[in-house]
């Protein structure tokens, strides 16, 4: 991918989805977490901790495009795939990809029953040479926000492209 | 539960309860299942080893995950500020991987936390920071 390719991506709009918090997804999630905490499990305890619904583990909304993303709910000009594409960019010539990093901002709790929409952000995409090595770097934010437009969480994903 | 740490008696220098764990097979298949990552190399050998690794290798965001729990075990539920990882090594199946979480810092009722997992050898797997606003 050239650098005038590159660039054009940075800040724009990569992905949407609008999903359904559920139960049985977040209850699941946390034993794969190795996560026993009741509150995963039994509502009478997340309301008696004060939440709206049971909430969810730090790390899903990571996985939260992946769960109750309905066809229905997806926005008209909806585009899941433009992350698809950078990565099927880079690709294109073999090569692997690594999970770099990873981080959460977390704004609001989130709770089961809830209907969020994520947008994702490409943030950044940058190569660097080394020992005939080319590692691209790509970084897009997501940020997921309830129906009525408060931003609950925002997860940042660097990913390193070698080849 | 076990208690959560609150602002009142929290000191630099603290350490979360580890959480420590032998890592399986069924955990990386459990994993997947309820990540919807499919990637072959957290589940299917064959595929793991015709790219050259010893076997499958833990989802990096399982590793995230369990530090995570033990994280939230210690602050509490929806405390959570930010939560931030590198990657700094695969993890196999056969290892123990333990949490390590120490109080970095207090101020203005934030504590910051460094987070790490590291295996029984000591190499760490993820290493990276949190920060979550306690109660009194």
């Amino acid at each position: 991918m050239d650098e005038a390719t590159r660039t054009a991506f940075i800040g724009t709009e990569i992905g949407r989805t609008t999903v359904v918090v559920e139960r049985s997804a977040v209850s699941f999630f946390a034993q794969a977490v190795l996560d026993d905490d009741p509150i995963y499990n039994d509502g009478t305890v997340a309301t008696a901790q004060g939440f709206a619904g049971i909430p969810v583990p730090p790390t899903f909304p990571f996985v939260m495009q992946n769960w109750g993303a309905y066809r229905e709910l997806q926005p008209a000009d909806g585009n899941g795939t433009g992350l698809a594409q950078v990565l099927g960019a880079l690709m294109a010539n073999g090569g692997l990809i690594l999970h770099g990093e990873q981080a959460f901002a977390y704004h609001q709790p989130i709770v089961t029953g809830q209907t969020l929409t994520g947008v994702t952000v490409l943030r950044d995409i940058y190569v660097k040479e080394s020992k005939g090595t080319t590692m691209t770097f790509v970084v897009s934010e997501t940020t997921w926000s309830d129906e009525a437009g408060t931003p609950m969480a925002t997860a940042t994903f660097n990913i390193i492209h070698r080849i | 539960m076990s208690e959560t740490v609150n602002l009142a008696t929290v000191k630099v220098g603290d350490e979360a309860p580890v959480l420590t764990h032998t890592l399986t097979r069924t955990d990386l298949v459990r994993y997947a299942g309820a990540s919807g990552d499919y990637n072959p190399m957290h589940h299917d050998e064959p595929k793991a080893i015709a790219a050259k690794q010893p076997s499958v290798f833990g989802h990096g965001m399982l590793s995230m995950g369990i530090v995570g729990t033990a994280l939230t075990h210690f602050v509490g539920v929806g405390t959570l500020q930010t939560f931030s990882v590198r990657f700094a090594r695969q993890t196999w199946p056969g290892e123990t991987l333990s949490t390590k979480i120490v109080v970095t810092a207090i101020e203005d009722g934030v504590v910051t936390f460094d987070v790490r997992l590291h295996n029984d050898a000591g190499e760490e797997k993820v290493l990276g920071q949190a920060t979550a606003r306690l109660g009194a």
